[in-house]
């Protein structure tokens, strides 16, 4: 008898510390296949696994945003703009939510600016003013929340590059931008096996045509 | 130890595991890959994969609720048992009705927005339309269904004359949307393209929230708040601006000083007008905007603006008759809204326009002073019921208050007057049977308190997906009070009326939109003269003899688009063809005749192109127009002279040096051509028994245009690219 209650008294005591292990672990599966993944019905599965996560996680952030992650993947996989819209759209819904739970998140920013700068992709001569303006001041204000986001600097530099190729201007302000991003990725720890690490790899692509 | 191996049995129990499976599927049986089946607020669950099916287990029991959402589809809840038992489902989603894959009305509608993504047209192409010279009005006309009308610069819409088009702004009607002009030369439209964040033209078959109008419906929908603080300030070859817009959190307030002097230009290049004072004019605007809780949003809009300018001008045949006209517009304009959502589907709003337009002419013995003041409110509800019907509805008051004096030295002076306060109360309701077909069914009611006189104008269109395109009907009336002109001397006359009866296909793929639409329009109760031209009688003067609403008329025709932004690299082009075939029995004719502004025939070409290694974008626009018919009094029988064809071909460059310099030059008729847009006669003959005439033709065969636009921002990449 003893022993059940011993036993009964673990579980209770486990109880929580499994459940956020449970979550993390779903997590984590979940977020590798965003960061990584090539098929599409794949990649919707993820999504879709992290959304039923998110619903069940009310107070959590992650699991909208590795969704919202997602559908930015997507988007980039699809050929149509009327699809990519459709994904983005998704996306900045979930985004939307994300930052009601996490307010100033500087992350959750510099994802909504990186949406705009794919809705620019799409159709750059009718789009370039209105949403290069947007994911700029996006990237702006994600780095005003947090002045150290590699994110942030690596997304903005590239917008900058691609101005300056636009304008043939010297692309020294966004290649410093990007070492800087670099620097970040390289020295920067991350908060939490959750926090978001994308990005590096883009960057050093980016850093070699900078040479 | 029983309690015990009773205790192990219930835990393992409750780990006992459902397995859950089944099959997702349209309403047409066709499996849906990538929906997401989830046990409702838990982790449980599990995507289809390309057959449709799913399959999961859980170890949860009892009663739950089982979500199955996918994108494009209504998410489906359905209630399960899970027992331990597998449970196997089928599960047939309906499709949601989302603006993106979903039909729309589309007959007699150009619509150019910066957030529908789905559009043929955009802000940005009003204003860099070469020809145009970033006049909104000069950038529709070369959309099918317009006829170029050279010395007015107005929109003139399937047989339809300048006043029978109308500009809303927000909603709220503009009672003159063009500035001043000298006799014969072209109005430009007073506001500019950048303060809009869409563009609504519509060509017949509107909505039941538009009333009084004829032909045609111009709505913009002004930008929401402003997220950049910025400074602009434009050089232009004929003045400079100045505008500061202050951005914060969920407001913005912005404000534009700009002067215009057409002296130094006129001065440089000759014209056919005999300028004593060229135009010059001051403009103040401001616009401000504040969003109000989550889901409110405030904004206003004012304009003030005073142009001047004076003039010879002789009577035709005698040169020597010169007599000056010295006109002063005085302009303002506030339009305020505010609209509020109290959820997804319900949302109301509300706004007032005000409208001032004061010219005063002096002429060289006698003055003439007309002033409108005209007030419009308006309230309206939209709510959505399902994704599947939505309903309109709002009352509106448009009252109007004009009086025109002559002063004459010899004559004394005459007051002519009207108030016309006119209530209105429209309904409208769209329903979808599926994604492919909607309706659209409206019903306006007019009470002009003037006339004491009830109108109910129903309206209709359809709209059906077939393939990749779709196709379109409207049918509409519609009605508009007689023209000021008119109206001050004769306040019995009531409204004229119109019919439009449209059929349209349009297909948009890839970058590319193919749109074609044949149309009937039917006139009636226009406003007619008792004594047609050449048979006034002595003692009579056009404007006190007895005018009524007999008139009526018709016009038809057909229209083909093609725009391709795909095929050629940095290249975008659109091609319209409008055929329009109109007669009307109005004002002084004495018998139902084509008017002197429609056109059989107008074609258009716009070509934009990107050069990377100049920065700078091309754009090109040749415009045709066959001839108009005119009265020649030297010839038997009525308008049945035609004016040589009109042709002009317009370019103009953007030069973006930095991200925040723009360079922007443009030319109109650059092989100026002498375009007549038709002749006007003397009023008497002369010795030989002939009436003299003068061709009525551009002031100069060119418009030379240069300005320098730099934006100050902390944000780069802003410029005034689209204000362009």
């Amino acid at each position: 008898m003893k022993q059940i209650i011993l036993i009964a008294l673990c579980l209770i005591a486990l109880t929580s510390p499994a459940h956020d292990k449970k979550y993390e672990e779903a997590m984590t599966r979940q977020i590798q296949i965003v960061y990584t993944s090539e098929k599409t019905e794949e990649l919707q599965a993820a999504v879709n696994s992290l959304d039923r996560i998110s619903q069940a996680e009310k107070d959590k952030w992650e699991p909208l945003y590795y969704a919202a992650f997602g559908y930015v993947m997507l988007a980039n996989q699809e050929t149509g703009a009327s699809k990519k819209d459709a994904h983005l759209d998704q996306a900045l819904k979930r985004l939307d939510q994300a930052s009601l739970l996490s307010k100033d998140n500087s992350e959750i920013t510099a994802l909504e600016g990186f949406v705009h700068m794919i809705r620019v992709t799409i159709d750059p001569n009718t789009r370039g003013q209105q949403y290069s303006g947007l994911s700029m001041q996006a990237f702006g204000k994600a780095l005003q929340q947090n002045p150290g986001n590699p994110r942030a600097m690596a997304l903005m530099a590239q917008m900058q590059y691609g101005m300056a190729q636009f304008f043939n201007s010297p692309t020294t302000e966004a290649c410093g931008l990007a070492q800087k991003a670099l620097a970040q990725f390289n020295s920067g720890k991350t908060e939490g096996v959750l926090s978001p690490a994308w990005g590096k790899g883009m960057t050093e692509d980016m850093l070699k045509r900078c040479q | 130890m029983k309690r015990m191996i009773f205790l192990l049995l219930m835990t393992s129990a409750v780990q006992a595991q459902t397995l859950v499976s089944g099959r997702v599927t349209d309403t047409q049986g066709e499996p849906l890959p990538g929906a997401n089946v989830v046990v409702k607020g838990l982790y449980d669950g599990s995507s289809t994969d390309l057959n449709g099916e799913f399959q999961f287990s859980t170890g949860e029991q009892g009663t739950h609720s089982l979500t199955i959402s996918l994108v494009g589809y209504q998410t489906l809840e359905r209630v399960v048992e899970l027992t331990g038992a597998p449970l196997n489902l089928f599960i047939e989603l309906r499709e949601a009705i989302n603006e993106l894959e979903a039909v729309v009305i589309s007959a007699g509608a150009f619509t150019a927005s910066d957030e529908n993504r789905r559009t043929m047209f955009k802000a940005l192409d009003i204003a860099t339309t070469a020809g145009a010279t970033a006049d909104i009005a000069g950038a529709l006309n070369t959309l099918p269904g317009t006829q170029k009308v050279g010395e007015n610069g107005r929109l003139f819409v399937r047989g339809g004359d300048g006043n029978e088009a109308r500009t809303f702004i927000d909603g709220l009607v503009v009672l003159d949307a063009y500035g001043p002009a000298a006799p014969n030369t072209p109005s430009r439209g007073r506001f500019l393209p950048f303060m809009f964040k869409g563009t609504s033209f519509s060509t017949g078959g509107y909505s039941a929230e538009y009333g009084q109008a004829l032909s045609s419906v111009l709505a913009l929908d002004s930008k929401d708040e402003d997220i950049h603080t910025r400074t602009d300030i434009g050089l232009l070859s004929v003045g400079a601006d100045v505008a500061h817009t202050q951005a914060w959190k969920d407001g913005s307030w912005a404000g534009k000083l700009q002067y215009t002097n057409l002296r130094p230009y006129m001065g440089l290049i000759n014209q056919e007008i005999d300028w004593i004072t060229p135009p010059a004019s001051l403009e103040l605007s401001s616009a401000f905007r504040q969003k109000v809780g989550d889901r409110g949003l405030v904004k206003f809009y004012g304009n003030a603006n005073r142009n001047h300018f004076s003039l010879y001008q002789a009577i035709v045949g005698d040169d020597a008759s010169r007599q000056s006209l010295d006109l002063t517009n005085t302009y303002r304009y506030g339009n305020a809204s505010y609209r509020q959502a109290f959820d997804r589907d319900l949302f109301w709003r509300t706004g007032v326009s005000f409208n001032y337009n004061e010219n005063r002419n002096e002429l060289s013995r006698s003055t003439f002073r007309e002033r409108e003041t005209g007030v419009h409110i308006k309230s309206a509800v939209e709510k959505s019921f399902s994704d599947r019907v939505e309903l309109k509805g709002g009352v509106e008051l448009i009252y109007r208050d004009y009086r025109a004096v002559w002063k004459d030295e010899s004559a004394g002076s005459i007051t002519q007057s009207f108030v016309e306060p006119l209530w209105a109360f429209f309904a409208e309701a769209d329903v979808y049977a599926n994604k492919k077909f909607v309706t659209r069914a409206g019903i306006r009611a007019e009470y002009d308190a003037h006339h004491q006189r009830t109108g109910i104008d129903p309206r209709v269109s359809m709209a059906y997906k077939i393939g990749e395109g779709q196709a379109s009907l409207a049918y509409g009336r519609f009605r508009q009070s007689a023209n000021n002109v008119w109206l001050r001397s004769h306040p019995q006359l009531t409204t004229e009326k119109a019919e439009h009866f449209i059929l349209n296909y349009q297909m948009i793929k890839n970058n590319r939109t193919f749109r074609s639409e044949v149309y009937y329009k039917n006139y009636f109760d226009l406003v007619t003269f008792q004594f047609p031209v050449g048979q006034l009688p002595m003692g009579f003067a056009p404007f006190t003899q007895p005018v009524f609403n007999t008139g009526h008329g018709f016009a038809k025709g057909f229209e083909l688009f093609w725009r391709d932004n795909q095929t050629f690299s940095k290249t975008d082009y659109w091609i319209s063809y409008s055929y329009l075939d109109t007669k009307r029995r109005y004002l002084n004719y004495p018998e139902a005749a084509a008017p002197g502004f429609a056109s059989r025939h107008n074609f258009s070409v716009v070509y934009k192109y990107f050069i990377t290694s100049l920065k700078s974008q091309l754009g090109l626009t040749y415009s045709f127009a066959s001839g108009r018919p005119y009265h020649n009094p030297n010839e038997t029988g009525f308008q049945t002279s035609r004016t040589p064809s009109y042709q002009d071909l317009s370019a103009n460059i953007s030069y973006l040096p930095t991200s925040q310099i723009i360079l922007h030059f443009s030319c109109t008729n650059l092989l100026g051509r002498d375009n007549i847009f038709g002749y006007q006669y003397a009023d008497t003959p002369g010795a030989d028994g002939q009436y003299a005439s003068r061709p009525v033709r551009q002031a100069a065969p060119r418009f030379l245009f240069l300005g320098v636009f730099i934006t100050l921002s902390k944000v780069k990449g802003v410029n005034q690219l689209p204000s362009l």
